[in-house]
């Protein structure tokens, strides 16, 4: 684990440029991130760490695409973030971002083969084609067995991997994960770490996780602490 | 799979709440159908009355009386081939006072030509022809009352007080659903003969044929024209305004009726946008997953509406697969027994199936417009921070 200092010889992956982000509340500006400046490396492993209110899920927002600057530029994988409409930010979602949750967010009504496919039917793929890529991602999260089960038929640790699943259904360059072992005991949570670093090291994906858990965060290849919207180290 | 099969899969997600929206919206379809087949029944006789039959009444109102010697006047307009007169009697069966069934006087002969659609066997109508107290009834009312042609019965009358003696001589059918198969005529010349003297030789009212439909309005006007500087006038119509004329009475009850099936489609529409709503606002959060992993908010409008859609068509479903032979089998029959003279034919039109069927649909996805578009417009930060 690094700490804050990138080792690697990529290209940027992430970069951020004096980016600002502010909330009203009520009359009061409220600035949640205040100028950050951040660069993250292909195919790097970083961890946001911060206590609550620091602007870790603002920041991870800002990188998934899910939301504006203030101001600044948030340039991910060479697109311009901030000069994207929102029917653009979402195509772009689609393409370049995968998705992890703290509470797994699958659709109950769905089978956990179901749930990985759901991305794919934004791409104009045969239905054949979707289910096989769905299968392939179950696999590579060691559920291939499960494909069957509805996400009330999984334990959570299962329902976090089938969230990984699909998320790197659509072979994303970056996962985003929000407080991936947050609601799993400390086993789950190890498998779910032992996943995503192997997603880093063998895929090559670029992850970016927010994370109170320091076991978490030692996965890490590099740990940023944000405080009062600002990079501490 | 696709988004429509993942919103068809939502509407069971709370089984006991969509069992009880279909509940509600089931009970309603069948009450829609219930209320807009009394409407299409009571008015059904009106839409499909004979076009070259018009009808000659009181100029004033069609309880008065007119003389019977129109008839034959009538009979020398041009256009005019054939004339029968009706009167009212008004009489009940005093072991069933409760029960209602028309007993109208006419002279057989005359009758059967004009009203051609009722059917009467050839001995039968003889037999009547030559019995003064002679009468037909329809098959409805003699299924129902068990009565067999031969038979003697004893009516209470009405207008006319005293027990009256008649002699079933014939059962009639029709060949016209329309027709109220629950009445009985009988000879107008026993109820002339046991009149008083100043109430002879006068009758209800006057229908004729006309060789052209095209115009009976036309010939409608030389009828009146003919008795209009006589001390008693006349108001002649197409056959269905006349009978339009007769459901005027009862136009409130129609119109209330009318007014009760919109609203029962209002309610059905606010049922299923509190279902829809209450689903919607629990499944913020997944919208927000949704959005955050590429969707867009024309996505979350069709799936949210293609779920109302479904709620739609399946109370719809629902509703017909028990309202319709509830009707059909059920009431249908006890009404025409029952109330022929007003619902002479109580079925469900296939026209009612569809529109029934067709009004759940969109009302389902007219109520899940407003849903729809609150959902989809959420920004997608928020509905993630959204739980519940």
């Amino acid at each position: 684990m690094g700490d804050a200092e990138q080792g690697s010889s990529k290209g940027k992956m992430i970069s951020l440029e004096k980016v600002r982000k502010s909330f009203m509340r009520g009359r009061e500006q409220l600035d949640v991130l205040a100028g950050l400046d951040l660069t993250i490396e292909e195919g790097s492993f970083e961890a946001l760490m911060g206590p609550s209110g620091s602007g870790k899920s603002t920041l991870l927002n800002l990188i998934a695409g899910l939301d504006q600057p203030t101001s600044g530029k948030v340039i991910i994988n060479g697109s311009d973030i901030g000069s994207m409409s929102e029917g653009q930010r979402a195509g772009w979602r689609a393409a370049n971002i995968g998705f992890v949750f703290q509470t797994y967010n699958l659709m109950p009504v769905l089978t956990a083969v179901e749930n990985v496919e759901l991305p794919l039917l934004l791409a104009k793929l045969p239905a054949a084609e979707r289910r096989k890529r769905a299968e392939i991602a179950l696999r590579a999260v060691g559920l291939e067995d499960r494909g069957g089960h509805l996400p009330s038929q999984l334990s959570g640790g299962q329902e976090q991997r089938v969230t990984i699943a699909r998320a790197i259904v659509t072979d994303p360059k970056i996962i985003v994960a929000d407080e991936p072992t947050g609601d799993l005991d400390r086993h789950s949570a190890d498998e779910i770490l032992k996943l995503l670093e192997k997603l880093n090291t063998e895929f090559g994906k670029t992850i970016v996780m927010v994370t109170h858990d320091p076991a978490a965060a030692d996965r890490a290849k590099t740990v940023h602490r944000l405080d009062k919207g600002v990079l501490a180290n | 799979m696709g988004l429509v099969t993942i919103a068809a899969r939502n509407v069971w997600r709370n089984k006991l709440r969509t069992v009880l929206t279909l509940s509600a919206v089931t009970v309603l379809v069948i009450f829609f159908l219930l209320l807009r087949t009394v409407i299409w029944s009571w008015t059904a006789s009106a839409e499909q009355a004979s076009r070259d039959r018009i009808g000659t009444r009181h100029k004033v109102s069609f309880i008065m009386q007119l003389p019977r010697r129109y008839v034959e006047e009538m009979r020398s307009i041009p256009g005019i081939t054939q004339v029968a007169h009706a009167s009212w009697f008004g009489a009940k069966d005093p072991n069933h006072t409760d029960d209602f069934f028309g007993t109208i006087a006419v002279e057989p002969k005359e009758f059967l030509e004009v009203y051609d659609e009722i059917k009467v066997p050839k001995d039968q109508v003889e037999a009547w022809m030559q019995d003064r107290q002679g009468c037909i009834i329809g098959d409805a009312l003699a299924k129902k009352r068990g009565w067999k042609v031969g038979q003697k019965i004893v009516l209470s009358g009405t207008i006319y007080p005293g027990d009256w003696e008649f002699h079933i001589s014939g059962i009639y059918t029709a060949d016209k659903a329309t027709v109220d198969r629950s009445t009985l005529w009988f000879q107008y010349k026993y109820l002339d003969e046991s009149r008083p003297l100043r109430l002879r030789d006068q009758v209800g009212w006057i229908m004729a044929r006309v060789d052209n439909p095209g115009r009976a309005a036309e010939i409608a006007k030389a009828v009146d024209a003919k008795f209009d500087s006589r001390d008693i006038q006349t108001l002649s119509m197409s056959e269905r305004a006349l009978q339009a004329s007769f459901l005027g009475m009862v136009s409130a009850i129609l119109r209330l009726i009318d007014i009760v099936s919109v609203v029962m489609v209002l309610i059905m529409g606010l049922i299923l946008g509190n279902t829809i709503a209450m689903g919607v606002r629990e499944r913020t959060h997944e919208y927000g997953v949704l959005r955050a992993i590429g969707f867009l908010p024309k996505h979350i409008v069709l799936f949210i509406l293609s779920e109302g859609l479904v709620l739609g068509i399946l109370g719809g479903i629902i509703g017909l697969a028990i309202g319709y032979p509830f009707v059909q089998k059920g009431m249908g029959p006890a009404m025409e027994e029952n109330l022929g003279a007003f619902f002479a034919f109580f079925r469900v039109t296939p026209e009612l199936v569809v529109m029934s069927f067709v009004l759940a649909a969109l009302l389902g996805l007219i109520a899940a417009i407003i849903p729809a578009r609150t959902a989809s417009r959420l920004e997608v930060v928020s509905a993630l921070r959204r739980v519940g």
